[in-house]
C-alpha cells in the first residue's frame, strides 16, 4: 500500500482532492447507476431513491448528483441510527437496512440499505442507497393511507436491523420484510439490487483505498465536507446579515375545523452560517401530513440548495446550515407515532417554498414565487374489462407551474419542487394498464399566476372510468386554501382540489385531501395542478407579453382584461389577429390600480355570496378578493380567508404603488 | 470507371473530407472550415479542396449538421400540429421533468410548435385500437379550411392510441389533403407506430418541421453533385449508423440529427475490429467536448432513448454516445473555496485558449499541453501558431500563484483532473451497461485525444490505446463504412410463450416487404439485401422492454425467449424464468450493403528505425525529460519506440508518457501499451 505522500502537514494537495473529490461523487453516482439498472420497482426507476458515501462517524460525503430532491439530508441520519444501535458489533460484508422516519427517515416506502466499508479491520465509511418500495404494506396499496393518524396504518417500519452477516444473507430476516408488502417478490428484487448497489460505491472506495492510501482516502472524505463548508460561508460573505421570516400554510387540520395550519419559518445570516428556526409552527395535524424531522431538514437543505444550486450536498453543506425545528410533536417535528407519509405534499413544501420566498429578497437573481403543491391521485379497485377479477391501481401525479422569476416567467408544466427528475406517466401507457381513459391532459389556461412575469402554467388532468367495481378514489394534496401565491406584488394561481362528474348534476368537489371515495363505471373525474405564482404587479407586465399570451391561449381575453389590464381586440382568431387596444388598456389599469387594495378589503361575505350566484368565478374570488371558499358549496370559509389576506398583503398589495 | 469513394462530414467548425481510391486502396484527407450560413458551400468547397472530379465518384457519403442545428436554432419553416381534443400541449407538458435537477432559472427549452400552431379535433381510439368517438369530419373540414387561411402546408397529425389504430389519423390525413392542395401531412403512426404519446409525437414533430428544410438541402446539394458528374446517389449518414438516400432522407429527414456523432462511433469500432480488439472505448477529445462511445462483443450500443435537446426525444434506433463537456478548450479555474476544477466551461473557438492570443486570459487544457511541451507551438503544419508565454502566464497567474506551485506543476495538476474527469465519466457510461472497462482497449482520436489518451487509459487500468492513423477526420472515415439502413419497428402485444408464431411470421413479413420496397426505392440490388428481425420483450408487469435479435425458423421465437432472458441477466443482472414473458414489439433492421474500403496491411519492417527531427524538454511526473519529437508520417509499420515521446502529425498530437512503449502496427495506427501499477511492481 502507497503512503500518503500526497498530504503535507494533514493537507491535502490540490489535485488530489479534486480528483478525490469528483471520485467520490462517482463512486455514489455509479451506485445510481447499478439500481437503475437492476431494480425491480418502477417508482424506483423512476428515479425516485437517492444514494450517498458517508465517513465512519455517519456524516455524508457526497450525496448522488441525481438525486431526488426529497431524501436530501437524510441519509446521515439514517447512517448514524444504524451506528448508534449497532456501534463495536458492525463487521466487514455486513449490510443494515432502515426505513423508520423516526430516526431521520422520509416515509416507510424510502427504504435505506447500508454497508460498512473496511480498511484492514477499520470502518473508514458506509455505502448508503434508499429507495422507494412500490408497496410497504400497510392500510391501502401503495401504503399511501391519507386518513392513517398514526404510523401502524401505514406500513411496516423498519428500525436498523442487520439484513447480511459478514457476507451472509440473512433470508429469515429479509422474508419477513418483504412479507409484510403487497408484492414480495419485487421487492425482494429491490432489496437485492439496492444491496448489491452498496458493494459497487464500496468497490470503488476500496480501489482508491488502494491507489491513494487509507490516510489520504480518509482526509478527502473530510475535507471534501470542510470545502463545502467552505464554499457556503464564502458565498454568504458578500451577502446581507440579518433576520427575516415568513408564514406559510396547510389548508387545515380536519380535527380542528377551518382555519389554515401555520408553518413559520424564521431565517438568520451571521456571517457563522445559514440558521433556521421553525419553532412557531403547528402542533401535528390528525391527517398524514406530518412531517418528522428528517423530511424537515430535507426540506430545509433543498430549499437552500435552490439558492446554491452549484455546490455538492454532504454534512459540510449540513454544518452550514443549522435548524431549530421545535419541540416534537409539531407539525414539522411530528415523532412517534404520528402518521408521515404525506409529509411531501403537507410541510414539505410549505418549508421549501417558504425558503424560497426568504432568499429571494437576499438573493433576487435567484428569486422566484410559489410553485404548484406536489399531488397524488389514487385509484383502486376491480378492473372490469377483464373476466377475471383484476385488481387495478391507477397512480397518478402531475407536472405544474413554477413561480415567476425576477427575469422571466415561471417554468410551465414541470416536475414538483419535491423531485424535478420525477417524470409524469404517459397516458397511453397507463390506459392499457388500468380501466381509465383520460379525457384531457392539457394546459390550463389562466392558470399562472398574474405577474410583471407571469407564474408558469398548470396543467389540466381529467378522466372517465370505463369498467371499474369496488373501486375507490383517494387524493393527497394540498393548497386547495393555502392557494399557490406571488411575491412582489404578483398574484396567486389557482387552487388544487379534486372534482368529480364537473358539469353534471351528479358534480361533487372532493377537495385537496380525501380518501376512500366510491367511484362507479361512467364517472368523470378531473382536476388542475396549480400554476405557479406571479412575480411582480401584473399592472407592469407588458401589454405585447399580454397578447402573447393570448395567442397561445396561456392566458383569455377576460382574464387579461380582469388579472392585468390589458384589453385586446379580437379581429381573426383564426389567423391570430388580436390587438391591444392601447387607450382602453392605460384606462383599465388607471380603474384597477384605483381599487384594488379596497378589493381586498370587501366583505368577505359578499364575495362568498356573489361566488355561489355565479357572479363571480373561482379566479376573480382569489385572486382579486383573497377569499377562500369551498369551492364546491361556496360556503365562506372564515378566518382562512382573514389569514390567506394577511399573507397577501404582505406578498401583494404592500407592493403595488 | 468511377473509383473514389468520398465521405464528406460537416461539423461545427471544421467539414472533413476523406477519400479513398478503390483501384489503389489510397487514402487522403483534407479539411475546410465549416459554413453555417450555407451549409452546402463548405461540401463543394471540400471537394474542390480535395482536387476531387466527381465523374470520378462511385460513392459519396455525407454527414451533415442541418437537420441538428435547425433543431437546436428552431430556425424551420412555420409547422402545425392536429392533435386528439385534450391533448394539444403533449409535446409542451413532455414528463415535466427537468434537465438541471436543482438550478430554478435553468428550463428546459421550448417545443418545436408553438402552442398557437397546435390544433384539436374531436376524435378518440382507446388502448384497444376501438374508435371510442370518430373523427368528427365536419370539425376537421373546419380546421383543415382554417389552416389554409394561416397558410400552413407543414402538418403533424399526431392523435392518441394511433398506434393501436391508425384509422382517424388517416382520415384526418385525407381531409387535410383534399382541402389544402400541396400540403405536406405526416402522421404519427405513419413515423412512428409506437406507444407513448410523447415519444411518438415528438419524434412525428421533429420530423416534420424538419421535412421542407432537409428536403430542399438535399436536393439541391444532390443536383450540384449530379451536375458535377457524380452519377450515384447520395449517402446520407444517420444517427442509427446506416446511410440512406435522399429518398428516404425526405420521409425521415430527423435521422439525420447528431450523424456526425454516429460517424466518429463507427470509426472506433472499426479501427477495434482491425486491432482485433472485441471490446473498446472511443474516446472522441474535440476543443470543447468528448464523445465516449463504447463497443462490446463487437458491436456499438443502440438506444432508443436520445435528443438532440433534453426533453424533446427522437425515438428511433440511435448509436449511444455520451457527450461530456471537456475538450482541449476547457477551463481550469480555483473556485471560491480553492478548488482547482477543471471545466465544463470552455473557452470555445473564441477567445479560445490563452495560447490562441486572442483574448483569452483562463488557462485551458491546451495551455497546460503547451505550457509542458507536449504540444508544439505549431499546428496544423503551421497554419495555427500557439504562443506559449500567454499559456505559461495564465497558468502562473490563474492556478500556479493561487495554489503555490511552479507553473509546469499548475500545468500538470491542470491534466491530471481533466484526464480523471474523463476517466470518471467512462466508468459511469461502463457502468450503465454492465462493462468492466479495464477489459477494454481505448480508442483515442479527434483533435485532443492523443494528447490525453494514455493518461486517461492509464487512470482507468486500460492498458492498451489505439491512435488512429488520422485521429482528426476519424469520423469522415466512419462515413465510408456504413451501409444503407433502415429500422422499422411495429407495436405487438401477445403472451411470448402463447403467441400465435404464423401471425407474428406474417407482421415480420409485412415489415420485410416495406423495408424491400425502400431499398429498392434506393436502387439497391437484391442481393445486397440484408434484413434482420428483432423482437423487444419484457417481464408481465415491467416497464423496461429490452430488444433481442430473432431469426425466421421454427424455433425462432423460443430461441428469441431464452436470448431475452440470458440478455436480461447479463444488463440487469437477474433473470425471472417463472415469470410470464410478453412480446412488446417488432422491429426489422433492413440493410444494403455497400462496397467498403479493403485495407490491406501495410509490411511490417523489420528493425523498423526512425530518427525524431527535433528534441525538446517536455515534463512529466514531476520532472523535465528530453523527449524525442517524431513525424508521424515518416514513421514504418513495425517502428517500436519507448516513452517519453512526442509524435507530430498535421491534425494532431501523440502524447507517449514514460514508461510506456509505442508501436506502429501494420495498419498504421499507434499502439501504446501503459505499464499499469499492479505490473510495477
Amino acid at each position: 500500500m502507497k503512503m500518503a505522500h500526497d498530504m503535507k502537514d494533514g493537507v491535502l494537495d490540490p489535485v488530489t482532492f479534486e480528483v478525490l473529490k469528483n471520485a467520490f461523487a462517482t463512486s455514489v453516482d455509479l451506485m445510481s447507476e447499478q439500481i437503475l439498472r437492476t431494480c425491480y420497482s418502477f417508482v424506483i426507476y423512476s428515479r425516485d431513491f437517492s444514494s450517498a458515501l458517508c465517513d465512519a462517524k455517519g456524516n455524508t460525503v457526497m450525496q448522488g448528483s441525481g438525486d431526488i430532491a426529497v431524501h436530501v439530508g437524510t441519509l446521515h441520519f439514517q447512517c448514524k441510527a444504524v451506528l448508534e444501535e449497532f456501534e463495536g458489533d458492525i463487521q466487514q460484508g455486513d449490510v443494515f437496512a432502515i426505513n423508520d422516519p423516526y430516526r431521520g427517515g422520509t416515509h416507510l416506502n424510502d427504504v435505506s440499505f447500508i454497508r460498512p466499508i473496511f480498511v484492514a479491520d477499520e470502518i473508514i465509511g458506509f455505502a448508503q442507497n434508499k429507495g422507494h418500495w412500490a408497496d410497504i404494506g400497510g392500510n391501502v396499496p401503495g401504503s399511501f393511507d391519507v386518513n392513517a393518524s398514526t404510523h401502524f396504518s401505514e406500513g411496516l417500519r423498519i428500525t436498523p436491523i442487520r439484513v447480511w452477516r459478514e457476507g451472509t444473507f440473512l433470508h429469515d430476516v429479509a422474508q419477513l420484510l418483504v412479507s409484510n408488502t403487497r408484492a414480495p417478490s419485487q421487492a425482494l428484487g429491490d432489496l437485492h439490487a439496492q444491496a448489491e448497489a452498496t458493494a459497487v460505491c464500496e468497490r470503488e472506495i476500496l480501489r482508491l483505498v488502494d491507489k491513494y492510501s487509507k490516510e489520504t482516502v480518509v482526509a478527502a472524505m473530510q475535507e471534501t465536507q470542510d470545502y463545502v463548508e467552505r464554499i457556503v460561508l464564502k458565498s454568504l460573505a458578500g451577502m446581507p446579515q440579518g433576520e427575516w421570516e415568513t408564514i406559510d400554510y396547510m389548508d387545515a387540520d380536519p380535527a380542528l375545523g377551518e382555519g389554515m395550519v401555520p408553518i413559520r419559518i424564521k431565517l438568520k445570516l451571521d456571517g457563522n452560517g445559514i440558521h433556521y428556526d421553525l419553532s412557531g409552527s403547528a402542533p401535528a395535524v390528525s391527517t398524514f401530513l406530518n412531517s418528522a424531522y428528517g423530511t424537515t431538514h430535507s426540506a430545509i437543505y433543498a430549499g437552500t440548495k435552490t439558492f446554491f444550486p452549484d455546490v455538492p450536498l454532504n454534512s459540510g453543506f449540513y454544518r452550514a446550515v443549522t435548524a431549530n425545528i421545535g419541540e416534537e410533536g409539531s407539525v414539522v417535528n411530528a415523532g412517534w407515532p404520528h402518521a408521515v407519509t404525506g409529509f411531501c405534499s403537507g410541510p414539505y413544501e410549505k418549508i421549501m417554498n417558504g425558503i424560497f420566498e426568504l432568499w429571494s429578497g437576499i438573493m433576487p437573481e435567484r428569486a422566484m414565487a410559489c410553485a404548484f403543491n406536489l399531488e397524488y391521485l389514487l385509484i383502486g379497485g376491480n378492473d372490469g374489462r377483464t373476466d377475471t377479477t383484476t385488481y387495478f391501481m391507477w397512480y397518478d401525479w402531475m407536472a405544474g407551474g413554477w413561480g415567476g422569476r425576477q427575469t422571466k416567467d415561471g417554468s410551465s408544466a414541470t416536475s414538483p419542487v419535491f423531485g424535478t427528475g420525477l417524470a409524469v406517466q404517459p397516458v397511453e401507457g397507463q390506459e392499457r394498464l388500468n380501466p381509465v381513459l383520460t379525457m384531457c391532459h392539457e394546459i390550463s389556461m389562466d392558470s399562472g399566476g398574474p405577474g410583471r412575469f407571469r407564474g408558469g402554467c398548470g396543467v389540466q388532468k381529467g378522466g372517465v372510468l370505463t369498467k371499474v367495481d369496488k373501486t375507490v378514489m383517494s387524493y393527497c394534496c394540498d393548497r386547495g386554501r393555502s392557494v399557490t401565491w406571488g411575491v412582489n406584488g404578483g398574484l396567486p394561481s389557482v387552487p388544487h382540489g379534486v372534482w368529480l362528474n364537473k358539469g353534471t348534476s351528479d358534480e361533487k368537489y372532493l377537495g385537496a385531501t380525501f380518501s376512500n371515495v366510491s367511484v362507479q363505471s361512467g364517472d368523470t373525474f378531473t382536476r388542475p395542478s396549480a400554476g405557479g405564482g406571479g412575480f411582480g404587479d401584473p399592472l407592469e407586465r407588458l401589454p405585447e407579453e399580454v397578447l402573447e399570451d393570448v395567442i397561445d391561449g396561456y392566458v383569455s381575453v377576460p382574464r387579461a382584461e380582469c388579472d392585468y389590464g390589458v384589453i385586446i381586440d379580437v379581429n381573426d382568431p383564426d389567423v391570430d389577429d388580436y390587438a391591444i387596444d392601447a387607450e382602453r388598456t392605460t384606462k383599465a389599469r388607471e380603474w384597477i390600480r384605483a381599487h384594488r387594495h379596497e378589493w381586498l378589503e370587501a366583505p368577505p361575505e359578499d364575495i362568498a355570496s356573489q361566488y355561489r350566484d355565479g357572479k363571480l368565478d373561482v379566479l376573480d374570488v382569489i385572486r382579486r378578493f383573497g377569499v377562500v371558499l369551498d369551492w364546491g358549496t361556496g360556503e365562506l370559509l372564515k378566518k382562512s380567508t382573514q389569514q390567506y389576506r394577511e399573507s397577501m398583503r404582505r406578498r401583494s398589495s404592500d407592493y403595488w404603488a | 470507371m468511377p473509383d473514389l469513394r468520398v465521405a464528406v462530414d460537416a461539423g461545427g467548425t471544421f467539414t472533413d473530407v476523406c477519400i479513398y481510391n478503390s483501384s489503389t486502396q489510397e487514402f487522403r484527407v483534407t479539411k475546410v472550415p465549416s459554413t453555417p450560413n450555407n451549409p452546402m458551400q463548405a461540401v463543394l468547397d471540400g471537394v474542390k479542396r480535395g482536387e476531387i472530379e466527381l465523374a470520378d465518384v462511385d460513392l459519396f457519403f455525407h454527414g451533415t449538421t442541418v437537420a441538428t442545428n435547425a433543431l437546436i436554432t428552431r430556425r424551420f419553416p412555420k409547422a402545425s400540429m392536429v392533435t386528439t381534443k385534450g391533448f394539444r400541449d403533449v409535446i409542451e407538458i413532455r414528463d415535466g421533468t427537468k434537465d438541471n435537477l436543482w438550478d430554478a432559472y435553468a428550463d428546459v427549452s421550448g417545443p418545436y410548435i408553438r402552442r398557437r400552431d397546435r390544433f384539436e379535433v374531436t376524435e378518440r381510439v382507446d388502448y384497444a385500437g376501438e374508435i371510442v368517438t370518430p373523427l368528427d369530419e365536419q370539425e376537421a373540414r373546419e380546421l383543415a379550411r382554417k389552416l389554409k387561411r394561416r397558410g400552413t402546408t407543414t402538418i403533424a397529425v399526431c392523435f392518441i392510441n394511433s398506434y393501436a389504430n391508425v384509422q382517424n389519423e388517416q382520415r384526418m390525413r385525407e381531409i387535410l389533403e383534399e382541402e389544402i392542395p400541396g400540403a405536406n401531412v405526416s402522421t404519427s403512426s405513419g413515423i412512428l407506430p409506437e406507444i407513448f404519446e410523447h415519444d411518438r409525437f415528438n419524434t412525428a414533430v421533429a420530423n416534420t418541421v424538419l421535412g421542407p428544410l432537409v428536403s430542399d438541402y438535399v436536393k439541391q446539394l444532390d443536383d450540384e453533385l449530379s451536375a458535377g458528374g457524380y452519377a450515384n446517389d447520395l449517402l446520407l449518414l444517420h444517427s442509427g449508423g446506416g446511410s440512406m438516400t435522399p429518398v428516404m432522407a425526405k420521409h425521415y429527414p430527423v435521422r439525420l440529427a447528431a450523424s456526425g456523432i454516429a460517424a466518429g462511433a463507427i470509426a472506433a469500432k472499426h479501427i477495434a475490429e482491425q486491432c482485433g480488439y472485441q471490446n473498446a472505448v472511443g474516446l472522441d477529445m474535440g476543443g470543447t467536448s468528448t464523445d465516449i462511445s463504447l463497443i462490446h462483443d463487437g458491436e456499438l450500443r443502440v438506444t432508443k432513448q436520445w435528443g438532440v435537446e433534453y426533453g424533446h426525444p427522437i425515438v428511433f434506433p440511435s448509436i449511444e454516445v455520451l457527450t461530456i463537456g471537456a475538450g482541449g478548450g476547457s477551463l481550469a479555474h480555483i473556485d471560491i473555496a480553492g478548488a482547482l476544477r477543471n471545466g465544463p466551461q470552455s473557452a470555445g473557438a473564441d477567445p479560445g485558449p490563452a495560447c490562441y492570443k486572442r483574448g483569452g486570459a483562463e488557462p485551458t487544457n491546451t495551455d497546460a499541453n503547451l505550457a509542458l511541451n507536449r504540444l508544439g507551438t505549431s499546428l496544423a503544419g503551421g497554419a495555427l501558431e500557439l504562443n506559449r508565454d500567454m499559456a505559461t502566464a495564465a497558468i502562473k497567474e490563474k492556478i500556479g500563484q493561487p495554489l503555490a506551485l511552479e507553473t509546469a506543476d499548475a500545468a500538470q495538476a491542470i491534466l491530471k483532473v481533466a484526464n480523471a474527469n474523463m476517466a470518471d465519466a467512462v466508468r459511469l457510461v461502463s457502468i450503465r451497461r454492465g462493462l468492466d472497462p479495464r477489459d477494454f482497449a481505448l480508442i483515442a482520436f479527434g483533435g485532443a485525444g492523443a494528447l490525453h489518451g494514455a493518461e486517461v487509459a492509464k487512470e482507468l487500468g486500460i492498458p492498451a490505446v489505439i491512435v488512429p492513423p488520422n485521429p482528426g477526420v476519424t469520423s469522415a472515415m466512419g462515413c465510408l463504412l456504413v451501409d444503407i439502413q433502415h429500422d422499422l419497428s411495429m407495436m405487438y402485444t401477445a403472451g411470448a410463450e402463447s403467441a400465435d408464431t404464423d401471425d407474428l411470421t406474417k407482421q415480420f413479413r409485412s415489415l420485410e416487404e416495406e423495408a424491400a420496397d425502400r431499398l429498392r426505392h434506393e436502387g439497391v440490388a437484391d442481393k445486397d439485401v440484408v434484413l434482420q428481425r428483432g423482437i423487444s420483450m419484457r417481464y408481465q408487469g415491467q416497464w423496461r422492454s429490452l430488444q433481442v435479435p430473432m431469426s425466421s425458423g421454427e424455433q425462432s421465437l423460443k430461441m428469441a425467449i431464452e436470448t431475452f432472458h440470458q440478455e436480461h441477466e447479463r444488463q440487469f443482472s437477474f433473470r425471472q424464468d417463472t415469470q410470464p414473458v410478453e412480446i412488446y414489439q417488432l422491429h426489422l433492421r433492413a440493410v444494403g450493403k455497400t462496397p467498403k474500403p479493403s485495407f490491406t496491411p501495410y509490411e511490417r519492417v523489420a528493425n523498423a528505425t526512425a530518427e525524431p527531427h527535433a528534441r525538446r524538454d517536455v515534463f512529466f511526473d514531476g520532472q523535465w525529460h528530453d523527449t524525442p519529437i517524431y513525424d508521424r508520417t515518416i514513421l514504418p509499420p513495425g517502428f517500436e519506440l519507448t516513452g517519453p515521446a512526442i509524435i507530430d502529425q498535421l491534425d494532431s498530437t501523440t502524447v507517449v508518457p514514460p514508461n510506456t512503449t509505442a508501436s506502429i502496427d501494420e495498419w498504421k495506427n499507434i499502439r501504446i501499451r501503459i505499464v499499469l501499477t499492479g505490473e510495477e511492481a
